[in-house]
């Protein structure tokens, strides 16, 4: 089976600074991975280009068969692009629910006003996917009236609404109080059992030990190293994974 | 009975009750104040134009009372014009702004300078010459505009150019992670804006836009110059001048005014309490 996510080469400029380093990673099908590392090394921004919130500057993405190069203009790029955001669901850190929807809204407005589904189709499917999440009986919320974890939960909702191969966590805990991180990444954990594809860039080590079934540590604008977690936080190779897991080891995350 | 039940009977207030009771009695007394004031200051106004003679020599303002109840009719038909014009004139004002702001945002640089452009030169120039240019000037081009006509125009360019500023603030207040959500679920720009950012841009623009709206009422008084609309200055100025009376007059132009920018005041404010406790 070919996979999911394939990214060739990808260098990301911001100005003159070089964020990204001709990346490559890949991502299987049902495939759990974690990037870890710290803050401005480029993480993010991986995550970004994958659905081109960032344009790349060069290289290529391909996600489910849909091939894109990175840096390129017109009609013909704009539609792969949109083909791309179709393919892929993102949790954003800030969650960026529309606040003027309420909470069934907010998850139905993809699949209407982008898919054109029917009202009482999507309702339906909308429903379904604050099931998932366990907030049926917000639905019709604004948000608002949601806590954080709540907020974020609706927010992967949405995501999920469009059907995606495969999810993009933006560090989806770090604006969450401590107390209401469980929830987020339960709700995460159960889509893991479900054979959902994820890619998820995350300080949360626990979580990445416990659920990713590979962990890719970057820094610079590089992967430094990948491995399974067992392996990686057993016996880190690079340094820099090394300084991660001691900082993790000491309570810092 | 237990000790906890007997506390509860004795209606002892804690600290924190008392402090913040004296609070609420300071305030109401400060509100109650200024609103007695208010009744003096007004009383004092209305008793400058009794006509009185007072001890020291002074003669309050006499008015005629006569004239008045004579025009006060015709004077108050033009709150409606006013009124009229002014919706009118909002109207096309709302929807320049709402223009200029988007052209502000083109990444195309002759719909940018277009916005620019039409918000300098309207800025740059006054309100009184635009009125006059939309009714004088353009006949003689050929152009011949009903009073009104040119006068809504005028507003509307005017408060449109001055409104693009509000929309600007509004379109802005939107942060960037709506646009980033909009399109990761893969809307289009078009469907981005419609969607999710002029909804929230307009609701944040609305209280701004009502306090426009009633600046509005009152500058429509200078349409009065074109000569040709009936409004509440025009109405007030004709029939001041030709009996000499244009104290009266304005006085009584000046009260409806008032009266109007109270009323739309009062509105403007409900809705602003309505929408800050809405849904954002």
């Amino acid at each position: 089976m070919p996979p999911i996510v394939k990214v060739s080469k990808l260098d990301k400029y911001f100005g003159r600074l070089h964020v990204l380093k001709s990346l490559s990673i890949k991502v299987e099908s049902k495939e759990v991975i974690c990037i870890i590392g710290r803050s401005g090394s480029g993480k993010s921004t991986l995550l970004r280009c994958i659905n081109f919130l960032e344009e790349p500057s060069a290289g290529v993405i391909e996600v489910d068969g849909i091939k894109v190069e990175g840096g390129e203009k017109g009609g013909r790029h704009r539609q792969l692009v949109h083909d791309v955001r179709l393919k892929t669901g993102m949790v954003f850190q800030e969650f960026n629910l529309f606040p003027h929807m309420t909470v069934l809204d907010n998850v139905i407005e993809g699949p209407v006003t982008v898919k054109k589904m029917d009202r009482s189709k999507a309702v339906e499917l909308g429903e379904m996917n604050l099931e998932r999440v366990g907030l049926s009986q917000k639905r019709d919320e604004y948000p608002n009236r949601l806590s954080g974890g709540q907020k974020q939960r609706v927010a992967i909702a949405r995501a999920l609404a469009m059907e995606p191969r495969v999810m993009l966590f933006d560090e989806p805990t770090s604006a969450l109080d401590p107390e209401l991180i469980g929830e987020v990444l339960n709700v995460m954990k159960k889509l893991a059992k479900e054979g959902m594809t994820m890619l998820v860039v995350t300080h949360e080590m626990g979580f990445a030990k416990e659920v990713a079934d590979r962990v890719v540590v970057m820094a610079d604008g590089e992967i430094v190293e990948e491995s399974s977690p067992a392996q990686l936080f057993a016996r880190p190779k690079d340094p820099r994974t090394q300084a991660l897991i001691d900082r993790y080891r000491s309570g810092g995350q | 009975m237990s000790l906890s039940a007997a506390k509860r009977k004795t209606p002892s207030k804690s600290q924190s009750e008392l402090i913040f009771e004296a609070q609420q009695r300071k305030e109401r007394q400060f509100r109650s104040n200024v609103g007695l004031s208010w009744g003096l200051l007004l009383i004092l106004l209305v008793f400058l134009f009794t006509g009185e003679k007072l001890n020291l020599g002074i003669k309050l303002i006499h008015l005629d009372w006569d004239f008045i109840r004579a025009n006060i009719g015709f004077i108050s038909s033009g709150v409606g014009v006013t009124f009229y014009l002014s919706i009118l004139s909002i109207f096309l004002a709302t929807l320049l702004a709402l223009l200029a702001a988007l052209g502000r945002l083109s990444i195309i640089p002759p719909i940018y300078a277009l916005s620019t452009f039409y918000v300098s030169l309207i800025r740059g120039t006054p309100l009184f010459l635009q009125i006059f240019f939309f009714y004088l000037a353009l006949p003689q081009v050929g152009i011949n505009l009903s009073g009104l006509m040119a006068g809504v125009i005028a507003l509307g360019l005017n408060y449109g150019a001055y409104m693009s500023e509000i929309f600007r603030a509004g379109l802005s207040s939107v942060g960037k992670g709506q646009r980033e959500a909009a399109q990761a679920i893969g809307m289009t720009p078009t469907q981005t804006m419609t969607r999710i950012v002029l909804p929230q841009a307009l609701r944040f623009a609305i209280p701004p836009t009502g306090n426009e709206f009633i600046a509005m009422t009152k500058d429509s008084a200078l349409i009065s110059a074109t000569g040709f609309v009936h409004e509440l200055m025009w109405r007030a100025t004709k029939v001041g001048r030709a009996q000499f009376h244009s104290l009266e007059a304005l006085i009584m132009a000046a009260v409806f005014y008032w009266m109007m920018t109270l009323v739309l005041s009062a509105v403007q404010s409900r809705i602003e309490a309505r929408l800050s406790k809405g849904e954002r």
